[in-house]
């Protein structure tokens, strides 16, 4: 909690400057990026469906033994990342240093609102159900399982119909 | 003696799953290094929407999720390099659509649905409430990952020990 106030907090200043960048020029350029982030953006993807592979979560044996409390493996994955996350921004903080620019993180944290918690109940089923999430189905797809094209394919039906159905609660999402 | 070095180092790299530790400081440091690097914060159901956005001409993200998806793929695939091959498997799963493609391919569509319309319900998966939320120690994120947790342990026990 500390550290996401000292982020909105830090931020203060830079959003200014970038609403100002967003007023001077037109609508178009803030859809365009260039291609060497473009590719740092994949290499980062490439890691993060590396280590999800390595931790097994894109398996379906490990993700039902996660839950019927077989195994510790995906609970201690989790519990390391959470950790590990929550260290380096609390350290890059502490030395004012959020970002290799300097620049603050603009994140926003969604507020509580308990009706998002039957949505959470939803996706702990489904997730149980299809062993997959939206990061993990991608993995596995990558991996040669290829029944995940199914999931993919009903991923992108569902973030559709949420936000038919909800706009509002679609935009400045946690994801 | 160095063949078998290298040989290990392959398998390690390129075929076999990581103890909990690695593969956890894995995944943060990735996390860490995406808001280091470029300030971003790492979420992948947004760029299921985001692409969604792409196609339907609304909204006006920067799209740079999309890229990220890209990646997702690429590492799954170094990963098992290995000893890659296409399957069908559904692990234990298989025993419950009775190995049937067309049982696993409607009902895989539709946990897919569930999952995308619950994510973004939710305000976020488990990458972007579990892992960042968590950590940013978001009150949303800590019970929607409880709510996750609770769902899928009672969905998974009545599967396995009531149906089966």
């Amino acid at each position: 909690m500390a550290i996401a106030r000292k982020t909105s907090r830090a931020s203060k200043a830079p959003k200014k400057s970038i609403a100002a960048a967003s007023a001077a020029k037109p609508e178009e350029i803030s859809t365009a990026i260039s291609p060497r982030s473009i590719s740092i953006f994949i290499l980062f993807g490439f890691l993060f469906g590396y280590f999800l592979s390595k931790a097994r979560a894109t398996s379906y044996d490990a993700i039902v033994d996660m839950f019927m409390l077989k195994e510790f493996q995906l609970y201690g994955v989790l519990g390391v990342a959470i950790l590990v996350v929550a260290a380096g921004l609390f350290l890059t903080h502490r030395f004012k240093k959020p970002t290799l620019s300097g620049a603050a993180l603009d994140w926003k944290l969604l507020k509580f609102e308990p009706k998002r918690l039957i949505g959470a109940l939803l996706f702990g089923a489904g997730w149980a159900l299809a062993g997959a999430t939206p990061a993990t189905v991608l993995t596995q797809l990558g991996e040669g399982k290829v029944f995940a094209v199914f999931t993919v394919a009903g991923i992108f039906v569902g973030v559709w119909a949420f936000q038919k159905w909800k706009p509002k609660d679609s935009s400045g999402n946690n994801c | 003696m160095f063949l078998r070095f290298l040989n290990q180092t392959g398998l390690i790299l390129f075929v076999s799953g990581w103890h909990w530790l690695a593969a956890g400081l894995g995944l943060g440091l990735t996390a860490l290094g995406l808001a280091w690097f470029t300030g971003k914060r790492l979420g992948v159901t947004g760029g299921f929407a985001d692409a969604c956005s792409a196609v339907t001409k609304s909204g006006s993200s920067s799209g740079w999720k999309i890229w990220f998806l890209v990646g997702l793929p690429l590492g799954g695939l170094v990963s098992t390099i290995g000893n890659w091959s296409w399957t069908l498997a559904y692990g234990q799963f298989d025993a419950l659509t009775y190995g049937d493609i067309w049982y696993k391919a409607i009902g895989l569509f539709l946990c897919g649905i569930l999952i995308g319309f619950s994510a973004r319900w939710a305000g976020g998966c488990t990458s972007g409430n579990t892992i960042m939320g968590v950590a940013l120690g978001s009150k949303l994120a800590v019970l929607a990952t409880l709510a996750f947790l609770a769902a899928g342990i009672l969905v998974t026990n009545i599967l396995f020990k009531a149906v089966m």
